[in-house]
């Protein structure tokens, strides 16, 4: 991994400049982050509110590295057949069928069952063999010559056994098959984590990764994720856009809004050619953003102040 | 720089972060990688190899700002006494010397240098704190400023007293500043120890007796309590998943494929989750216990997937949802509270409370169900509907009744315990962590 992108990742700042590139605009602490996990050689363990862009930066990162994304999502029971390998069952026992035929040569010449037998044996591994073996995420990743970015989302929602499974995995970055050997990675993959705090996570994964916690982001940064990420909508929108958004999220609700729910928003009004907020356009949008009709109450009752409050600002 | 981020990794554990040895060689590698000029940087970076949960974060932050900004000396130079004319200094001691030029940098690294000597990093607790003030002074010369004085004094001309005057004031100000390094290693490195004491003393204590500021302490006892006691059990629970093949079944649905099995199919276990039912009183007279309780219940709600809430005092509500949606703190202070949920704060009525469960989630329980009732079976004279009760009993796997009142007190006065005793498959008293974790231990060992 290293040999291969050591331009990339020369400074910090070299990494956040090609996360922007990729439109993804992080705060520095993030970006020192991706440089260390590179440098390191470590995954990392994204946490934090739902949209605030974790799955984003890992799918970013394997654009900012050219890389290819392998992505894993993480469910209960998912257990290593389905992350791991499996074998090719049906075509193995399909194979088995065509080739009854061929028996008979095979084992012409052998004379007695135990001289058929270990003809047989002869033939014992073909069906155990790469060609069917079915690699899943993992392995995948493992096997990606110029590496890859792997994203596990949703850590949490798995079992402790898979955390457990994957420890082997996250620290050496290999995989024994029992019948065919250990497969090393030829490359070690550029691996995220993502987790929403469902369940609390083992001492020892935590401690193969590197942590980072991804807040909802100030008002400064979301005004420039709105810029690059929906272009094309006026600065003054703008700038009303993310101090309504803000001012939500003081408020009590369910489901506070996140970056997500902003961008939606602002497509939204690019679409509606809206070029400023008024009360009437936030009460008729506000369900793209709520998602609890209890919090769209409570957000209509402060909805003349906020939208009040977020003029002003703009006109500053 | 080494040792330095050694004693803040110190200072970190001892604030209640769990950093490992592995950990410590990431953040070495990481200092060498960023470098420490950018302080931002240094800190994100360390942050991003120490601290794994945003409770650590939040420990690593305050840690940060207090390990890294000791100024010691930089900020009272106001008083301190003027310089004198160096000349008359030889028949003083080092550390006079130092405080009559002035020597700043020097007393700040004297104390230092001293604190290492007498191992400060091994103070534990805050009645240590003037012993080490003491040892730290006599460690840098305190004798031989003494003795100075004294002997300045005994001279007594005129700028021997000025002298000894400077000195003197000299020592209060010696003292003061190292009486705030203590003070500040103190809180780096000590609170781990005091911390254990107070969690082996919250344990045993009654719940009633604790108090709203010990909450977060509780919240993390418990906490630790339930994720250890469900590790245990849940290895257990799960050993095995995904079974052997399913050779009837596989055949069955390969007959259209000619018996050549393309679909393989394989016996699975079902992962038999604990399936709870809790019942919470609040009213007043359980109100200190209830907030404890609640806080077990969140707690355990956390960790185990199937279980529903209920809290009653005049009716019941249901409120599996709250414990869903909000942070603890909130999540407890809406539930005590009732503000919008329904529930009526009036005198307790267990039997109503069992009528409204029978009428609306009756359903809920079944032979896997296990419920647990929190609560002083205090029913101010009311029917206390103990055929309700005697049913669920029936139809549970297990009922549990947690009752904070020690054993000799049930069935006095409006207390329904008695009568509802013989429908419990388990009653226990509970008023302490301690109990909790006999109750959650041979609640999660039966599950299995």
């Amino acid at each position: 991994m290293n040999l291969l992108h050591d331009k990339k990742f020369a400074s910090i700042e070299n990494v956040r400049q090609g996360l922007k590139n990729a439109e993804y605009i992080c705060s520095k602490k993030i970006a020192t982050t991706v440089y260390l996990a590179y440098h390191l050689e470590k995954p990392i363990l994204v946490e934090g509110p739902a949209g605030v862009g974790k799955t984003e930066l890992a799918k970013t990162a394997a654009t900012f590295l050219g890389a290819p994304l392998i992505r894993m999502q993480c469910y209960e029971g998912l257990d290593e057949s389905k992350a791991l390998y499996e074998w090719k069952y049906g075509k193995q026992l399909l194979y088995t069928q065509m080739l009854k035929d061929k028996l008979n040569d095979v084992l012409k010449g052998a004379k007695g069952l135990s001289a058929s037998i270990d003809k047989l044996h002869q033939y014992n591994d073909i069906f155990f063999s790469r060609s069917f073996l079915e690699p899943r995420p993992l392995l995948k990743a493992l096997q990606q010559k110029d590496g890859a970015v792997l994203l596990i989302d949703e850590i949490d929602k798995s079992d402790h056994e898979f955390e457990a499974f994957l420890l082997e995995i996250l620290s050496d970055f290999q995989v024994s098959i029992p019948e065919i050997d250990t497969i090393h990675a030829e490359t070690r993959p550029f691996v995220f984590l993502t987790s929403n705090n469902t369940r609390e996570l083992s001492e020892a994964l935590k401690r193969r990764c590197l942590h980072l916690f991804i807040p909802l982001p100030a008002p400064e940064l979301e005004r420039e994720i709105i810029r690059i990420r929906v272009p094309g909508i006026s600065e003054k929108l703008r700038i009303q856009l993310v101090s309504f958004i803000q001012q939500l999220r003081e408020l009590d609700l369910k489901k506070i809004p996140s970056i997500s729910e902003t961008i939606d928003w602002a497509r939204v009004m690019l679409l509606l050619h809206a070029d400023k907020l008024s009360s009437d356009l936030i009460s008729e949008t506000l369900h793209i953003i709520l998602k609890f009709e209890g919090d769209i109450k409570v957000a209509e009752e402060h909805l003349y102040d906020m939208t009040r409050k977020a003029i002003k600002e703009a006109a500053i | 720089m080494e040792q330095i981020l050694k004693d803040f990794i110190l200072a970190l554990r001892s604030s209640g972060a769990r950093i490992s040895v592995p950990e410590t060689i990431d953040a070495m590698n990481t200092v060498k990688l960023t470098g420490y000029h950018d302080r931002e940087v240094f800190k994100d970076s360390l942050s991003a190899v120490l601290a794994k949960s945003l409770h650590e974060k939040e420990i690593f932050e305050e840690c940060f700002y207090r390990f890294f900004s000791f100024d010691t000396f930089s900020e009272t130079t106001g008083d301190f006494p003027e310089n004198l004319a160096p000349d008359i200094m030889e028949e003083n001691s080092l550390l006079s010397q130092m405080i009559l030029s002035g020597d700043l940098g020097g007393l700040a690294s004297s104390i230092r240098e001293a604190a290492r000597e007498v191992r400060i990093t091994g103070m534990q607790f805050f009645t240590q704190k003037g012993l080490y003030i003491h040892r730290i002074l006599r460690h840098m010369g305190l004798n031989g400023l003494n003795q100075d004085i004294k002997r300045l004094f005994h001279k007594n001309t005129l700028s021997s007293r000025q002298m000894a005057e400077k000195l003197e004031k000299g020592k209060d100000y010696l003292f003061e500043n190292v009486k705030d390094f203590v003070e500040q290693q103190f809180a780096l490195y000590s609170p781990s120890a005091t911390e254990n004491l107070i969690e082996d003393y919250l344990k045993s204590i009654k719940l009633s007796n604790l108090e709203q500021r010990d909450f977060y302490r509780m919240h993390s006892i418990i906490q630790k309590m339930v994720k250890r006691l469900n590790d245990i059990h849940s290895r257990r629970r799960k050993t095995s998943k995904r079974g052997h093949l399913d050779f009837r079944k596989t055949l069955r649905n390969n007959i259209s494929y000619q018996g050549i099995l393309f679909d393989i199919h394989w016996k699975k276990k079902k992962v038999d989750r604990p399936d709870i039912v809790a019942i919470c009183d609040v009213s007043r007279s359980v109100e200190t216990v209830a907030r404890f309780l609640l806080l077990f219940l969140y707690s355990l709600n956390k960790s185990l997937a199937r279980i529903r809430t209920f809290i009653f005092c005049s009716n019941l509500i249901e409120v599996t949802h709250i414990f869903d949606e909000y942070p603890v703190g909130e999540a407890l202070v809406k539930l005590q509270s009732g503000i919008g949920l329904g529930i009526v704060l009036g005198p307790t009525d267990y039997g109503q409370a069992l009528r409204d469960f029978d009428e609306n989630w009756s359903p809920l329980i079944t032979n896997k169900t296990t419920i647990i009732i929190l609560g002083d079976a205090r029913n101010n004279y009311g029917d206390p509907q103990t055929g309700i009760l005697k049913s669920m009993h029936e139809r549970s796997k297990r009922l549990i009744w947690l009752n904070p009142e020690p054993r000799s007190f049930w069935g006095t006065g409006d207390s329904e315990m008695k009568k509802y005793l013989p429908c419990c498959h388990l009653a226990r008293e509970c008023n302490t962590v301690h109990h909790l974790e006999r109750v959650v231990d041979s609640l999660l060992s039966l599950e299995s």
